[in-house]
């Protein structure tokens, strides 16, 4: 018998009791071991049963062939005649004694199953039936019972899901509605979801579900849209945080959390009356320029009232969901309407992880606890739920009051629609989807269920505004582009319901030619903006909000009043009762630097109360826009050269979070596939291909330019103690983030280790340049050096001598930060995601000179010194494996498993985690790291964002030759080839 | 071409685009950036295959030059069927200027004029 016959005939016999074997075994030794075996086992179980007859002929019930099992005829039925020896009697209770063991076998093989097959599938083929699987009656009765419970057992397995019902029932309103509001439980559902679910590939972040792409081709269509027309996008998810308090106290206590260094503050002349939108960098309380929060937008309700200085007045700041937490805990210190300071310290909570509800810890507070819409106990047709906040359990307080200062902070997530409109035809959708609310019409007997606008549109004063809104916002069809007006202006209005004067069909807005003009009206609104009573809304009062949103005349009978109509097709007229929604309208400014294509990618956002998306969301579509998803808005905020959240903020929490996730994702990627088919990064020379090391970065410039400042002993000491306090309020990602950066700091940096475990206690451990004069040197400096050209050469350049005081100033005080640049390739190459920005040498540049097409140096191939000690950890792990494998037991197993944890460190062709010197570690010097790169489309060649270290800039700066310094070198981490960039510093 | 230079006595400015009428195919805006054979080929192929009798060329500041270039070689390009009737006029500018005297400060906005040149280039009637 071969090895695999015997192997299968092991498995065979593998559930058979010892004394019965099979037949084909017999047929060749003739049943001499059988008789063997049966004779000891009835001496050992029937010690008194004396050897009778029958136990003389137990070789016959094996000599028939062709079936497994013969216990049966072991009762003398059919013997062969060829046997000479055939008993003359048996006794029958002794025969079945001596066989009582291989019969219990029997009984005991029968009844259980052996294989996975069910009842039904081991029915010879001719006994089978049509739906045998659903319907136990087509079975054999003998089988009916153990196929009922396979069925139930099977019922039990299976996911109950709605399943059970038909599609029908599953589809009907309630059920479905049921149904959506079980899956957005988890991750909350913006109110254009199921629209968007239809159209998009949806990812799960931030605690929302959200569109990432169209799942048609649609790249290059979303950018030629966002240029040269109009694309949607859904901006619902950012969070909006509203203050009300005194303006002195608001304005007091916010500015603890800005500088004006950076640019304008909360405090700015035109944010402050309410007429412009202005956006800012946060930071924690007195800790500029450390410690970013993140970048935040900001509107302040118009003061109505000429100046009186007590009046209450309400700010509100959009910031993205993953900052939200971080920026709430820090306005509640700031406005000393903080609960207690333990909070959170030790709960290991991802950042947007709901917080669990603490009304114990909430002393000071005036928490209340939103309720919940949802009845579906008691209706019979559960409601849509549109509250709904994937960044906070609906168990936690929503507002906070501070006892000292008065002021109000209230957490409004998900309480208003945002769309944002980008490309220039955004002023015709815009005037063509939305209506100006009709005037309430005293003389109709049919009040209508809006007091609200019966109340407004009875002052005369009010019906003015109305109208100066209205004829302001037909103005826009008279400008071009969004980008003409000045940046971040508001306009408030109330429009009708959009669904009433929705197209037939869909069409496209484009602008005409009649309504463009030029008078001095436009003029000055191009100049100044609307005026400030234009920027009034009732999209600021909750109370009218709510009514609003109550008030909703469903879908459903719109189309039953339309479908009543006399003439079909007509415009539906609903008088008093036709909604009237409060909206605003912010200008956002697109793009503000660089010198080409000023003002792409400006729009106009919109929001809305909640509620109302869908019946907006319609009506632009039918105007053609382009619906884009969240790869769109990065792909705008790149084109546009700003920084995207929260992933380009090195120095905040969320932005570090999401480089630690980022990590996750590409490393998980890289490991799927065989080392062979994957780049080898050692021998790339690339260190860290999924992460960028910032702190690394920076402390070894830091080292390199010898200006390492000694922090007085006294002052490092309160420095950790804050940053001791400070843990606490450090979400407990970064904290985790920092320690592991800690651990594999000190392999590399011996000396460096200590003074960067203090820094990253508190946070991550490098700051971000932000200082707008500084940066203007630096862009100066940058675009001096840039140059190049007829005009530049007739300037007998100022030549940069090198840094002025100011920057070596700065140098001085904060050697390790970064800066925010943008690249651009100089002849072929496209920049991707992590790829290394270095210095060129001398020698790469004399090249460059003599040979316009001389594509960059290329980096020698390293060599791979851990290749070994990889794979011999791979092969002691793997006899350590087997061994576990051949003891089998379960300590053993789990010993190995966390052994396993252990190993996934080392991977084949990448670094383990205490890295080498990063920026000596090529041919050319490291400079910094690319955080977006991509072709642009824009520019028509590639273009890349990333931060570099200040020290080594101003190092490669004021070093180089002066025609020259504007030139870096951008290698990919795929690739051995560098290339040539231009780089500039925005300012 | 630089946008923000510090000049003495200026303050720090960012441009807004310039105004630009809504347009049909057959209007052309000339820069300095696209290649000019390009901008050329374009007009060419809207005057012959394009079957338009008329293109209008609009230049404003430094592309003035080009318009008039682009304009002069597409009449070449057709020896005496094409007219040329240039006119000109002030576009207006705006400019976003830095505040003085501190961030918060307002900021103003400064209007500036620049001049242009549309050259209509045409097929003359008769023919």
């Amino acid at each position: 018998m071969s090895n695999a016959k015997e192997k299968k005939y092991a498995k065979r016999m593998r559930n058979q009791p010892s004394n019965v074997s099979l037949s084909s075994d017999i047929g060749t030794e003739q049943g001499h071991r059988p008789r063997h075996n049966e004779r000891q086992e009835n001496f050992q179980q029937h010690r008194d049963s004396h050897p009778g007859p029958s136990g003389q002929h137990q070789r016959h019930p094996y000599q028939s062939h062709g079936t497994h099992f013969h216990g049966r005829g072991g009762k003398g039925r059919g013997a062969p005649s060829e046997v000479p020896l055939v008993p003359k009697y048996i006794t029958a209770t002794m025969f079945a004694q001596a066989r009582a063991a291989e019969i219990n076998a029997m009984v005991k093989a029968v009844s259980q199953k052996s294989s996975n097959t069910l009842v039904f599938q081991s029915l010879p083929r001719h006994m089978r039936r049509r739906a045998m699987g659903h319907d136990i009656k087509r079975l054999p009765r003998r089988l009916r019972e153990v196929a009922k419970k396979e069925m139930e057992k099977s019922a039990h397995l299976k996911k109950e899901v709605s399943k059970n019902k038909c599609r029908k029932a599953r589809r009907r309103h309630g059920n479905l509605q049921l149904e959506f509001n079980r899956r957005q439980r988890k991750n909350i559902w913006l109110e254009t979801h199921i629209w968007h679910a239809k159209r998009f590939h949806m990812v799960k972040k931030w605690g929302y579900c959200l569109g990432h792409r169209p799942t048609m081709k649609s790249y290059r269509a979303c950018y030629r849209a966002m240029s040269s027309n109009c694309l949607l996008q859904d901006l619902s998810y950012y969070c909006c945080l509203q203050l009300m308090g005194e303006e002195a106290a608001l304005l007091n206590a916010l500015s603890r959390l800005t500088s004006t260094e950076t640019g304008p503050s909360f405090a700015a002349a035109l944010c402050l009356s309410g007429k412009r939108q202005g956006s800012l960098v946060l930071y924690r309380a007195d800790k500029y320029p450390k410690e970013a929060l993140g970048s935040v937008t900001f509107l302040w309700k118009p003061a109505c009232v000429p100046d009186s200085p007590s009046e209450k007045r309400q700010l509100w700041i959009w910031c993205h969901p993953t900052l939200k937490q971080d920026i709430l805990r820090e306005l509640r210190q700031v406005c000393q309407c903080e609960e207690a300071p333990d909070i959170a310290v030790c709960k290991p909570e991802p950042v947007i992880a709901p917080q669990p509800a603490k009304p114990q810890t909430t002393p000071k507070t005036t928490a209340k606890k939103r309720k919940r819409k949802d009845q579906e106990g008691e209706q019979a047709v559960p409601v849509k739920r549109i509250i709904g906040d994937g960044t906070r359990d609906s168990l936690d307080p929503y507002y906070w009051t501070s006892k000292h200062t008065a002021i109000r902070i209230s957490d409004l997530t998900m309480e208003f629609v945002r769309y944002r409109l980008t490309g220039p035809l955004s002023h015709s959708v815009l005037t063509e989807a939305l209506r100006s609310a009709p005037l309430h019409k005293e003389t109709e007997s049919d009040a209508g269920p809006h007091t609200w606008w019966a109340d407004y549109c009875s002052n005369p004063e009010n019906v003015r505004l109305h109208t100066l809104q209205e004829s302001m916002f037909q103005l826009l069809q008279a400008v071009g582009s969004p980008a003409e007006f000045p940046p971040g202006t508001i306009l408030g209005l109330t429009v009708g319901d959009p669904r009433l004067n929705l197209p037939k069909q869909k069409t496209k807005a484009v602008p005409s030619v009649e309504k463009y003009e030029d008078r001095d009206q436009v003029k000055s609104i191009k100049l100044n903006g609307f005026p400030l009573e234009c920027a009034q809304s009732f999209i600021w009062a909750s109370d009218i909000c709510s009514k609003v949103t109550e008030n909703k005349v469903s879908e459903q009978e719109i189309n039953r009043m339309r479908s009543e109509l006399l003439v079909p097709g007509s415009r539906l007229d609903l008088g008093n009762s036709e909604s009237k929604i409060p909206v605003l309208l912010i200008q956002h400014p697109g793009k503000r630097t660089g010198t080409d294509r000023p003002g792409w990618g400006s729009g106009w956002d919109i929001c809305l109360p909640k509620g109302w998306g869908m019946a907006f969301w319609i009506p632009f579509i039918y105007r053609g826009v382009r619906v884009g998803g969240l790869q769109q808005a990065l792909q705008h905020s790149q084109y546009m050269g700003i920084p995207d959240a929260p992933g380009d903020f090195p120095d905040c929490p969320a932005g570090v979070q999401s480089a630690k996730e980022t990590e996750d994702s590409l490393l998980e990627a890289y490991k799927r596939r065989p080392p062979a088919k994957r780049a080898n990064f050692i021998k790339h020379g690339v260190l860290a291909p999924f992460r960028c090391p910032w702190e690394q970065l920076t402390a070894e410039w830091d080292q390199r330019a010898g200006t390492v400042t000694k922090v007085p002993a006294a002052e490092k000491e309160e420095e950790t103690t804050m940053d001791t306090n400070q843990e606490g309020e450090v979400p407990q990602g970064t904290v985790t983030e920092a320690q592991e950066d800690v651990r594999m700091e000190p392999g590399s940096q011996g000396t460096m280790g200590n003074e960067l475990d203090m820094e990253k206690a508190g946070g991550a451990g490098v700051c971000v340049l932000r200082n707008k004069r500084i940066l203007k040197e630096l862009c100066t400096l940058c675009s001096l050096c840039n140059q190049r050209g007829p005009r530049s050469k007739q300037i007998p350049s100022p030549a940069p001598h090198g840094p002025s005081d100011m920057l070596l100033q700065v140098l001085h005080t904060f050697p390790r930060s970064l800066v925010w640049v943008r690249l651009t390739m100089l002849t072929k190459g496209t920049p991707e995601l992590h790829a290394m920005i270095c210095i060129p040498s001398e020698q790469d540049l004399v090249q460059l000179a003599t040979d316009k097409s001389f594509a960059g140096p290329q980096e020698p191939k390293h060599g791979d010194p851990i290749k070994k000690k990889v794979l011999k950890h791979q092969k002691e792990t793997k006899k350590k494996k087997a061994k576990a494998k051949m003891e089998k037991e379960a300590p053993q197993q789990k010993e190995e498993m966390s052994r396993d944890d252990d190993s996934d460190q080392l991977t084949l062709g990448l670094w383990p985690n205490p890295l080498p010197p990063v920026i000596s570690h090529c041919c050319r010097t490291l400079l910094g790291f690319v955080t977006h790169g991509d072709f642009s489309m824009a520019a028509g060649c590639g273009e890349s964002l990333g931060f570099v270290s200040l020290t080594g800039l101003i190092d490669m700066l004021s070093g180089h030759p002066v025609n020259r310094t504007g030139f870096v070198l951008v290698r990919n981490p795929s690739s051995l080839q560098y290339r040539f960039a231009k780089i500039m510093v925005a300012a | 071409m630089a946008e923000q230079k510090s000049l003495p006595g200026r303050g720090l400015h960012t441009r807004r685009p310039a105004p630009r009428p809504p347009r049909s195919p057959s209007d052309i805006y000339v820069n300095t950036k696209t290649d000019f054979r390009a901008q050329l080929a374009r007009c060419r192929q809207l005057l012959g295959a394009g079957g338009l009798r008329e293109v209008r060329v609009h230049g404003l500041g430094l592309a003035i030059g080009r318009a008039i270039n682009l304009a002069l070689q597409l009449q070449l390009s057709h020896p005496g069927t094409l007219l040329l009737s240039p006119s000109t006029s002030t576009v207006e500018l705006t400019d976003d200027l830095e505040p003085e005297g501190g961030e918060d400060m307002e900021p103003g906005a400064r209007n500036r004029n620049n001049s242009a040149i549309h050259i209509r280039v045409y097929r003359p009637q008769g023919e």
